[in-house]
């Protein structure tokens, strides 16, 4: 698994790790929704919303990309599929999902934000690696 | 304990100036010395960096329930001078107006021989859990009406009774919200949340007095032994995490342009008085009315069902009161023996005004202000009330809840779902979540006693026990 729990007293820390960028914007958003939904099975995209994101640094980047995606579950009811992303000074792209069921996807824990404590997006010897708390 | 820590008295702790580089104050901090034995370091960390934030007076406190937050500890509470003063999201929360209200009922145990049935019902009837959808529909101009009234704009439409109001902490609605400022995204958040539960620890619970410490204050708060009660733990839902998370955003820049030093970014603020301060305080107002509304609305699904249910009167499920938890808000306070205007953040922690304060209900005034403190998932909750001592000593503040000391990620390790479940049921106590998973997280055990948090802002004199409460039957989202 690209993402594992680590420990921490009230919220979710989470260690995210891939071998490029794109990637590890892609699995820290499926860290996001696991979170949210608990373990979900994959299934063919029924919806497709682009999504955009801008920072200063490539944490506050990632920040801003969850924060964006967090708010895409919660007003479209978007449980996240697949993930088509470039990322450079900004990400765009699309993420492609099904709709919130809850005999599927009622497994997790809202999640209040994306944030800073703790924070840190390095680049190690096979990748990068990132390690985030969400807070819920 | 850090041995830089100095204990006061046998409640009361201090973190002296030089604990981090900057501090204007010291920390204040309140533990029994049972519970001070496993004090997080990040916490006492976090406690110092907050006595850093310019204008911030006397001290920076911690509550009994301190453990590491975001940018404050949770448990943390602060006052800023309204000229030199800062105002921080990082001091509220991303849930602002966290709170908690109880209504009481003519119930006894006796008169709910199937608590499950009753815990199924009301699971059913209040949206719970994540990708629930609110059983009203609010239009663009309803919700900003909600910014600006909070409760009693939920109860103008219907959802309850006009002695709601009063018995809310700023009678269910601060002043100088700022809707505009409440960004489309967090509106468009909001309409399809209001009168939902949300998830993580926030809980509806049926509970029964049992146990009276104060008769008389007791007589004045509307509550007896063996009475039924029901307790709402929730916030300002996804409307106001994202006036946190845009706000954030905001600070973070005008904390370079103001020039001001943080030792934590997590603390990005802006002076009460600059434009950025004064627009996240009238968001952050506006999205506590919210919350206030949210739990008007779910309090009305519960009086309806009880209604239906056991054939009560609406008017016999009066509202006891209701506190926020997660809030920044201007006072009056006595600061070296001026009174001040003061602007006081609490994050994780209850107003505790004393007797005689004029914010509290008049048929309350002369006991003190009602506050609620939750238990976890099977331990009990009590009812206190707040005193001059916590007025001398912490701003008018005291604890919020019982504080968690262990991770959720070793509470499923160490137990499932179902077995916390079936522990509790032994207990005679009911639990209903949308997965087992939300009920291992919260498991009773990976909180601090409630009772011995409880017990030690009673010792400290910041608020005085009333009465206890013990969970029958709890919905978790």
């Amino acid at each position: 698994m690209a993402f594992e729990e680590l420990e921490h007293t009230a919220d979710v820390r989470m260690r995210i790790s891939s071998p490029d960028l794109p990637s590890l914007f892609s699995e820290s958003g499926f860290a996001l929704a696991k979170t949210l939904y608990g373990p979900y099975h994959f299934e063919k995209p029924a919806y497709s919303f682009p999504i955009e994101a801008e920072g200063k640094d490539p944490e506050e980047l990632m920040v801003n990309f969850l924060s964006e995606l967090l708010f895409l579950f919660e007003t479209e009811y978007l449980v996240p599929q697949k993930f088509t992303l470039s990322v450079g000074n900004s990400v765009s792209g699309t993420v492609e999902g099904v709709l919130f069921d809850r005999a599927k996807h009622a497994g997790g824990i809202g999640v209040k934000g994306i944030s800073y404590s703790g924070l840190s997006l390095t680049k190690t010897e096979t990748g990068y690696e990132l390690i985030i708390i969400f807070d819920i | 304990m850090n041995s830089q820590i100095q204990q006061i008295t046998k409640t009361e702790w201090e973190i002296p100036m030089g604990f981090v580089p900057g501090m204007r104050v010291p920390g204040r901090f309140f533990l029994s010395e049972n519970l001070a034995k496993n004090i997080e370091d990040g916490a006492l960390t976090q406690l110092a960096n907050v006595a850093t934030l310019p204008g911030i007076i006397r001290y920076s406190f911690g509550m009994p329930d301190i453990h590491w937050g975001y940018g404050f500890p949770i448990g943390g509470v602060a006052a800023f001078n309204a000229e030199t003063g800062i105002i921080s999201p990082g001091g509220v929360g991303f849930d602002i107006n966290c709170g908690v209200r109880m209504i009481t009922t003519p119930l006894h145990i006796s008169d709910i021989p199937d608590m499950k049935g009753l815990i199924e019902n009301l699971f059913d009837a209040v949206p719970t859990g994540v990708g629930s959808k609110s059983p009203i529909r609010l239009s663009q101009s309803d919700l900003l009406l909600m910014l600006e009234e909070g409760a009693k704009n939920a109860v103008d439409m219907g959802y309850g009774m006009a002695g709601d109001i009063h018995h809310c902490e700023e009678n269910g609605a601060m002043k100088g919200a700022l809707p505009e400022h409440v960004s489309k995204k967090a509106r468009q958040r909001g309409i399809p949340q209001c009168g939902t539960l949300g998830s993580g620890n926030h809980f509806l619970e049926v509970q029964v007095i049992d146990d009276i410490v104060d008769e008389a204050t007791a007589k004045t708060f509307g509550v007896s032994e063996g009475q039924i009660c029901v307790m709402i733990h929730c916030g300002s839902r996804g409307l106001g995490h994202q006036v946190c998370t845009d706000h954030l955003q905001i600070l973070e820049s005008a904390t370079k342009k103001y020039g001001i030093e943080l030792p934590d970014r997590q603390l990005a603020c802006a002076p009460l008085s600059s434009p950025e301060g004064e627009a996240y305080f009238g968001a952050m107002a506006a999205s506590a009315n919210y919350a206030w509304a949210n739990r008007q609305i779910i309090t009305h699904i519960v009086r309806e069902l009880f209604v239906k249910k056991f054939g009560i009167s609406y008017e016999d499920m009066p509202l006891i009161y209701d506190v926020a938890h997660n809030v920044a808000k201007w006072e009056e306070h006595d600061v070296d023996g001026v009174r001040q205007t003061v602007c006081v953040h609490r994050k994780g922690a209850t107003r505790a005004f004393g007797p005689g304060r004029i914010e509290i209900p008049q048929e309350y005034r002369s006991c003190g202000q009602p506050v609620l403190i939750p238990g976890s998932m099977g331990t009990p909750s009590y009812l206190l009330a707040g005193t001059q001592g916590a007025m001398e000593k912490t701003f008018g503040s005291t604890c919020h809840g019982s504080g968690r000391v262990q991770s959720r990620s070793s509470a499923k390790k160490s137990q499932t779902g179902e077995e916390v479940a079936a522990a509790l049921l032994k207990r005679g106590i009911i639990v209903r979540a949308p997965n087992q998973a939300a009920i291992a997280e919260e498991a009773p055990e990976v909180y601090k006693s409630s009772s011995e948090v409880v017990q030690t802002v009673h010792d400290a004199g910041i608020s005085r026990i009333v009465a206890r409460l013990r969970p029958l039957g709890v919905i978790k989202g």
